[in-house]
This record gives structure tokens, C-alpha cells and sequence, in this order.
């Protein structure tokens, strides 16, 4: 794209997903009143102390399992000063000196090669109110202020914007499937921020760094970095250099623009926060959390491929939690599973979003969705004749077998109907006959047609094939 | 000669304080600021705290919360409290049009 290496880090805030706010019992919620979501504490009045929320910990020691990250046992808080209105404390309280976790690593899939991107830091901290911008007025909700969060930095170690991207998926996909965030970029449950410089050589030092904020989605991230890319090369290309900065994503002008020029780290002046003591993570809290972490997207990948799912497949499924936590109960079950996932992803995906329901909504039990399995591996019910069927599948608790000889479009697996259907057909077509010693699969082909057109779909093709060549090699 | 703080430091801090100050604020505070410093670097000569950062009497570990709801306030009266407010909104001016 240029002469230039770039060089990427990733930093995300991720909203938890707890009943409760952070340091304060106001309900944690999203899309509700404005500032119908808050009490003293949240609103930083004086003389109210927050009280550290137990599931935030749990879920920020969660995290820090899933991310490979080593966990600290002692810990504090820090207060970040800054002067703005979404905060008003005018600080933040996270974790500067001593973040929970640590020393992680998420590994992702480049064209086929593995590669880990490596998590500096991850820490706790409280989220701001949310400010809205009217002319030359600002309007301040804080429902949002104190919910909690964790940020999550990766080291300098992403080299394209390829790599950003494919890395927040993952990110996404093992927080959302540990119940940590559901992880609603559109509403702002998790958040990118990219930092991004570029240097001639290796051996150089990394160049001037420009953060850009707020970016609205995985695919924006992608974008933005590789518009700014362009950006800083073709400054460097004239010669000219640049300061240290925050730009922002604009969707509309599909490039990176100005916010600010950064105010350094000292500016926040961080120190301890003193109303919040020691914070200790003991083993046992460590060992109560990874019991709660259920099996995450890349063991599930592993599993599903070794029972036959394909790829593709496997992907899709994963990609629908719902569907693959319905998959996982069946996994110690002797079933096809290909047929399975195809089923899942097929006719049952149909229904479901039509009828805007998840397949727990249905009355598909396993027990009844492994008797549909057999049926469809045995060709007692075809891909065609399930199409007919399948609301009653899901809407009745009848058995299989007995939807299927309600609706009387049982195949006709008996030998002796079918042979009787085929005869018939042969006899009916001697230039199929001379056409099947010159070019049998398509001869085969058209008498199956046939068959089908006769039967209206309902002859098992498997043994409707069988008794074909059998009756078409005795001519 | 008194020790001071640089012009440019005072002004810095007035800055991330967002408060304008008169020239005859800068040059007293430049005095007033740096003995304050002072006072506060004297922690630095207490014994036995090296690198330990102390943020309460005693290591005893915080309480934790337990993640249920309690009582919430009425936007109506989060808004009571505020100078000027917006519907349910509370309206303050704009500080920077572009920021998080």
C-alpha cells in the first residue's frame, strides 16, 4: 500500500455485563430514560463513597482467564483527573499502576498462519456519562456513568489493518461467548480505539503516533487505519512531520480527522485512589470463575470438525450462540452430525427467523431432533418433504414418526411399490434404455426424473437408484 | 532568590483547570504552588514506604458489593440539582465540540 511499516495498537473498552453498576446498586442498563439510572454515587456528589461491585471482579478475573493473562493478587485504584462534564467527579476512577491483568496474548488466523497479538494490560474501570452535543449546548445523561468496564491493551504488535480487525473479532467472540459484554459495537458496549504510526525500516525507531477514537465498527477499524496510513505517508512522503494526536473516524467523509492534540500522560495526574482499599484476587476466586467459563468459540470449532461439520458450517453455527449452545447438549450423543448442523443452519434457521423465535422457543427437544436426524439419514423423510413439515416439527411435540404419517407424505420405501413405478417408467422409455449403455449418469438422471415426477417426491432416492440399475443392467 | 514554579507551568495548570488567572495571580502563584510542592516532597524522606503505595491505614482488604439493585433517584430530582437542565437531560455548555 506504501513504502512504510506500519505499526498498530488496539485498545478497547468493553461494557460488563452485571446487574448492577460498578461502585454504586444502580441498575446497569442501556436504551432506558435519561437519568432515570442513577443515584448520589453515580452522579458524584459530595460525600458518597463507592463500594466495589463482587461480579465486576469476577468478570475482570474472567476476562483475564480467556484473554491468557497472568492475574494480580494485589491491587488498587487510581483516579485519572480531567476536566470535562461526563465525569463529574472531574476523575475517573480505573487502574493505572496496577491493572488486574496482564502479560495475555489472543491468537489469531492470518491466510492460515497463526499469529498471537499480545495484551499489554487489561484493567477495571468505570465508564462516563454520555454527552450529547446541541449548538452551544451540551445535554448530559448519566445512566451510563459508572456502568462498569475493562480496557484492554494490546502491545505495538499489529502490522496491518487485516490483523485489527481479524483481532477484535476474536476479542468479540470470546468475551460475548464468556458472558463477559455482549459486545454491541452499534451501542456502544464495546469500543475501538486504534493507535497507529509508521516508520521506513525496521530498524527505525516507531514513528509519531496518532490515536484514532470512537470508531464505530470492526469493519470502520479497518478503514480508518488504512486511510491513516495514507494520511502519515503522504506527510512523510513531503517531508513534513507531525504531532502526537487524537483524530476521530467520520463514516460520512470515510477518513480520520483532527480532535485534538493529546494531552500526555502526566496531564491526568494520576495517583491512588484512597476511597477504595487494597483489592486482593485469592485462588479460590480464581478457581469459582473458570468453573463459570462454558467451551469457548476455538475448542468448539475443533469439536464440531471432528464430528463431521464442515467449516463453513462450524463457523455459522458458532456464530449464532443460541444454535451452537442447542449443538453442544448433542455432543455426547451418537448422531450424524453433519446432517445436524446442515439441518440447524437450514430449514430450522428458516423457521426461526421468520418467525423471529431462538431455537429454545421450539418444541424441538433433543430427543426429537435426533429422531428427525435418523429419518433424514435413513431418506424415510427428504430435504424436499421436510420443507412441508417443518412448522409442525417445531411448533408440536408429537413424535417425528407420527407428523410424518399425519401429513401422508411418507416415502415409499417399500421395494416392491417402487420396482413397480420403475418397470413401468422403463418400458415406457426404450431410448432411455439405449442411452444408459452410452452414457449412464445421464440416463440415470433422467429416470430418476421421471421416478420422482411419478412418485411426487416421495420414493427414496437411494433405493430408488439402486432398483433403477438393477432393472436398467437386466436390459 | 525564592523558588518558584516557571510562568509556563502555572499557566499549564490553569489550563488543565480550565480557569483564566491575571498576571498578578501568575506571578503569586508561581511562589505559592512551588512551596506547596515542596511540602508535599517531604513524604519522600518518610522511611520504610519505598515503592509500596499506601492508600489506607492498614491492608485490610475492601469490602465487596454484592451485584443486586437498590433504590434509584427520580430524573426529576437528578435534575433539581443541576443549573440548568433539558427535559430530563442535564444541559451544561459545550466544552469541546469534538471529544469522546
Amino acid at each position: 500500500m506504501t513504502n512504510y511499516i506500519p505499526t498498530i495498537g488496539i485498545e478497547v473498552h468493553v461494557e460488563l455485563k452485571t446487574k448492577t453498576k460498578i461502585f454504586s446498586p444502580s441498575v446497569n442498563g442501556y436504551g432506558e430514560m435519561a437519568n432515570s439510572l442513577t443515584n448520589v454515587i453515580d452522579l458524584g456528589y459530595p460525600g458518597t463513597l463507592p463500594t466495589l461491585n463482587k461480579e465486576v471482579v469476577n468478570l475482570a478475573i474472567k476476562a483475564a482467564t480467556v484473554l491468557n493473562c497472568k492475574i494480580r493478587r494485589e491491587m488498587h485504584f487510581d483516579r485519572k483527573n480531567y476536566f470535562y462534564p461526563d465525569n463529574s467527579k472531574n476523575y475517573q476512577i480505573t487502574q493505572s499502576r496496577t491493572p488486574i491483568g496482564y502479560d495475555g496474548y489472543v491468537e489469531i488466523d492470518v491466510n492460515g498462519t497463526k499469529k498471537k497479538i499480545e495484551i499489554l494490560e487489561m484493567h477495571i474501570e468505570e465508564d462516563t456519562c454520555k454527552s450529547t452535543h446541541r449548538g452551544n449546548k451540551t445535554l448530559l445523561d448519566f445512566n451510563r456513568a459508572g456502568v462498569p468496564l475493562i480496557e484492554i491493551v494490546t502491545k505495538p504488535c499489529i502490522a496491518t489493518a487485516e490483523e485489527a480487525k481479524l483481532y477484535l473479532e476474536k476479542l468479540k467472540e470470546l468475551l460475548f461467548y464468556s458472558d463477559i459484554s455482549d459486545c454491541k459495537m452499534e451501542e456502544g458496549s464495546m469500543r475501538a480505539d486504534a493507535n497507529v504510526s509508521i516508520r521506513k525500516n525496521e530498524s527505525d525507531p516507531f514513528g509519531t503516533k496518532c490515536e484514532i477514537k470512537n470508531i464505530g465498527s470492526i469493519s470502520n477499524v479497518g478503514v480508518s487505519i488504512e486511510k491513516e496510513i495514507i494520511r502519515q505517508a503522504e506527510l512523510l512522503d513531503k517531508g513534513e512531520t507531525f504531532q502526537e494526536q487524537t483524530r476521530r473516524y467520520d463514516d460520512k467523509l470515510g477518513n480520520t480527522v483532527l480532535m485534538r492534540v493529546k494531552e500526555t500522560g502526566n496531564d491526568y495526574r494520576y495517583f491512588p485512589e484512597p476511597d477504595i482499599p487494597y483489592l486482593y484476587v485469592t485462588d479460590e476466586m480464581i478457581e469459582e470463575v473458570k468453573k463459570t467459563i462454558p467451551m469457548l468459540p476455538d475448542k468448539r470449532r475443533e469439536v464440531y470438525v471432528s464430528k463431521g461439520v464442515s467449516e463453513i458450517n462450524a463457523n455459522k453455527l458458532i456464530q449464532n450462540r443460541p444454535l451452537s449452545d442447542y449443538f453442544n447438549t448433542m455432543l455426547e450423543d451418537n448422531t450424524n452430525f453433519k446432517i445436524a448442523s446442515n439441518l440447524l443452519l437450514g430449514d430450522i434457521s428458516a423457521y426461526l427467523n421468520k418467525n423471529e423465535k431462538v431455537i429454545t422457543d421450539t418444541t424441538l427437544t433433543k430427543e426429537r431432533f435426533i429422531e428427525l436426524i435418523k429419518n433424514m439419514e435413513d431418506n424415510t423423510l427428504t430435504s424436499k418433504n421436510l420443507k412441508d413439515i417443518i412448522d409442525k416439527i417445531l411448533e408440536s411435540t408429537d413424535s417425528i414418526e407420527k407428523i410424518i404419517k399425519d401429513s401422508g407424505i411418507e416415502n415409499i420405501t417399500d421395494d416392491s411399490a417402487i420396482r413397480e413405478v420403475i418397470v413401468k417408467i422403463i418400458e415406457a422409455n426404450p431410448q432411455g434404455i439405449a442411452d444408459y449403455k452410452e452414457r449412464p449418469d445421464r440416463a440415470l438422471k433422467f429416470f430418476m426424473g421421471q421416478v420422482m415426477k411419478e412418485t411426487k417426491g416421495s420414493a427414496n432416492p437411494q433405493m430408488a437408484t439402486e432398483i433403477l440399475k438393477e432393472e436398467l443392467s437386466n436390459k | 532568590m525564592e523558588e518558584k514554579l516557571t510562568r509556563e507551568e502555572v499557566l499549564h495548570v490553569a489550563e488543565l483547570a480550565r480557569i483564566k488567572i491575571t498576571e498578578e495571580e501568575i506571578e503569586r502563584y508561581q511562589v505559592q504552588l512551588k512551596q506547596l510542592l515542596n511540602d508535599v516532597e517531604k513524604i519522600n524522606d518518610v522511611k520504610g514506604y519505598d515503592d509500596e503505595i499506601l492508600i489506607a491505614s492498614w491492608y485490610a482488604p475492601t469490602t465487596l458489593r454484592e451485584d443486586t439493585s437498590k433504590e434509584m433517584l427520580n430524573p426529576k430530582e437528578v435534575v433539581e440539582n443541576a443549573p440548568r437542565h433539558s427535559g430530563n437531560y442535564i444541559e451544561v455548555p459545550v466544552v469541546i465540540s469534538e471529544e469522546a
